[in-house]
């Protein structure tokens, strides 16, 4: 268990866990002091906010909104992904990849200039963060192709269309859930910045963002907990459906 | 001796050139592979180019596989069936009937037997047949039959991953076959077999050899003994008196010397004469 490269089973790994999750639970509960709460009041807390509808209603609209993001991220990412194989638009898509330099916070007033109500504004703000990292993570997939994939798309006779189409876009469909996998984290970080954009909606930003303003440490850590927990399903949820649908990534 | 006569040209590579960095890799290599008949019997060609490791032997293949263009010089394969010619213009080439080779023109078995990993077997095959227009409408039973004939029944719905090297290797084999190229070019195909794999190998390219009149295998090896063994034509591919880049430094004959269709050909003395004679040029 202290050795480098040591296999252990997966029985001993998930008593390993719980024990080291446990110690510093216990260390935490009784070190913590002044206005850190104890993981013991988070958890009611966090048991309260649970049976509360004002967690569901907030958590539903976040959700969603990241969804929709995710789901025009994507589109938009395949757009330029694919067309960077095409020279004349290959500078557009190495730009997009630039533009995850670009802080969000620069741009919010001439995004709430662009669009008309506080549900598009933070949409597009979401959109726009999420892109420049998901085409980076995609650019990546597509220039590290196998010479071999696409020479055996020539030596099968493919045009070239029928190459793109072959080994980018059929063969590298199991990837796109990879990528929104890899980086869905930055989605579920931004949503919490823009929410406190447009606070008519709610959402899990906030809600976060009330508890701060009046210091209930005890209830934004409860929502940590919760933001966590749907982080790790959505990994779960992504990977077993990149399964699913892509058979051939088990092997 | 069987007798054969060796008729219209194939394929002919001239005065291929090929450097990296300023440093000759091919030289003014020059071989042409000709259509071997032999009455009553449907017989390909099978031709081997031997050289050592790191000789250049896979830009070569690369080249004549149209995946690579050389610095100069020209493959050419022959375009489309043409009129054998009378037994006594055997040999002459039929002008305007010759192309410069392209990629898709050859069928190519890569050394690892590079299988795209998210298609099913029989969805790659099913595609590579699709690209054979004399195929179209019966892809289903042509895939059947070479299934069948090549014992892989079984794999059908499995993915490359999911395959032994040797059945890799089979699908891959049948993958070009479907897709209807008379040459089909193997990168050391033989390397890494157990010896029982080995003999399944061989007899199953001769199989492919004799499927028809104008196949043509080449194959592209360091295993000296089995290219002999498989081979009715071996170019050797080495350095010429110290000077930079491979060149074809000799070209044998197996048929002549009664190498070639022989069952048990290991056994005859002048097979192990030859052996001999490729590792002096080697």
């Amino acid at each position: 268990m202290f050795k480098p490269f040591e296999n252990i089973s997966k029985r001993n790994a998930g008593i390993m866990i719980a024990i080291q999750a446990l110690t510093v639970l216990l260390c935490w509960q009784f070190s913590a002091k002044g206005l850190i709460p104890q993981p013991l009041t988070i958890g009611e807390a966090l048991g309260h906010l649970l049976t509360t509808k004002l967690l569901l209603d907030n958590i539903l609209v976040s959700l969603l909104l990241t969804l929709k993001a995710l789901l025009y991220s994507v589109l938009i990412t395949l757009f330029f992904a694919y067309l960077s194989v095409i020279p004349f638009f290959r500078p557009v898509a190495q730009f997009v990849v630039k533009c995850r330099y670009l802080t969000l916070t620069g741009l919010i007033f001439i995004f709430t200039l662009l669009t008309t109500d506080g549900s598009q504004l933070k949409l597009s703000l979401l959109v726009f963060g999420i892109v420049p990292f998901f085409t980076t993570s995609f650019l990546s997939v597509i220039v590290n192709i196998p010479r071999q994939e696409l020479e055996l798309c020539q030596t099968l006779g493919y045009g070239r269309w029928q190459s793109l189409y072959e080994v980018i876009i059929v063969g590298k469909a199991d990837q796109v859930f990879e990528i929104v996998r890899q980086n869905f984290a930055i989605a579920w970080m931004m949503i919490t910045m823009v929410e406190g954009l447009s606070m008519s909606e709610g959402g899990i930003g906030v809600l976060l963002i009330k508890y701060n303003k009046y210091n209930d440490l005890t209830n934004v850590l409860a929502l940590q907990l919760v933001i966590f927990g749907l982080g790790l399903c959505f990994d779960y949820i992504l990977g077993a459906m990149r399964k699913w649908l892509f058979p051939y990534t088990r092997f | 001796m069987t007798s054969y006569t060796k008729e219209e040209v194939l394929l002919q590579a001239r005065y291929l050139n090929l450097a990296f960095d300023g440093k000759w890799v091919l030289r003014n290599i020059n071989f042409c592979i000709r259509d071997i008949v032999r009455p009553g019997i449907q017989q390909g060609q099978v031709v081997s180019l031997i050289g050592r490791s790191g000789i250049g032997k896979t830009q070569l293949f690369r080249i004549l596989s149209g995946l690579q263009r050389p610095d100069s010089g020209t493959v050419e394969i022959s375009q489309k069936p043409v009129v054998a010619p009378s037994a006594g213009e055997a040999g002459a080439v039929i002008a305007g009937s010759m192309r410069a080779v392209q990629a898709g023109d050859m069928g190519v078995i890569f050394q690892n037997y590079y299988q795209f990993k998210w298609r099913t077997v029989h969805q790659s095959l099913r595609l590579a047949a699709r690209q054979n227009k004399s195929l179209w409408g019966v892809e289903e039973d042509a895939i059947k039959h070479y299934l069948d004939r090549f014992d892989l029944q079984d794999v059908l719905h499995l993915y490359p991953q999911q395959l032994s090297g040797g059945q890799q290797q089979r699908v891959s084999i049948i993958q070009q076959l479907l897709k209807g190229s008379d040459f089909l070019l193997l990168d050391e195909p033989f390397s890494g077999l157990d010896v029982c794999v080995l003999d399944k190998v061989v007899e199953l390219l001769l199989q492919v050899s004799l499927s028809d009149e104008r196949k043509t295998l080449i194959i592209v090896s360091h295993d000296i003994a089995t290219a002999v063994a498989i081979s009715d034509t071996v170019f050797i591919l080495a350095k010429e008196n110290g000077q930079a880049g491979s060149t074809i430094v000799k070209e044998i004959d197996l048929i002549e010397r009664g190498l070639a269709w022989e069952k048990n050909v290991r056994e005859q003395k002048a097979f192990a004469d030859t052996i001999g004679e490729i590792k002096a040029c080697l």
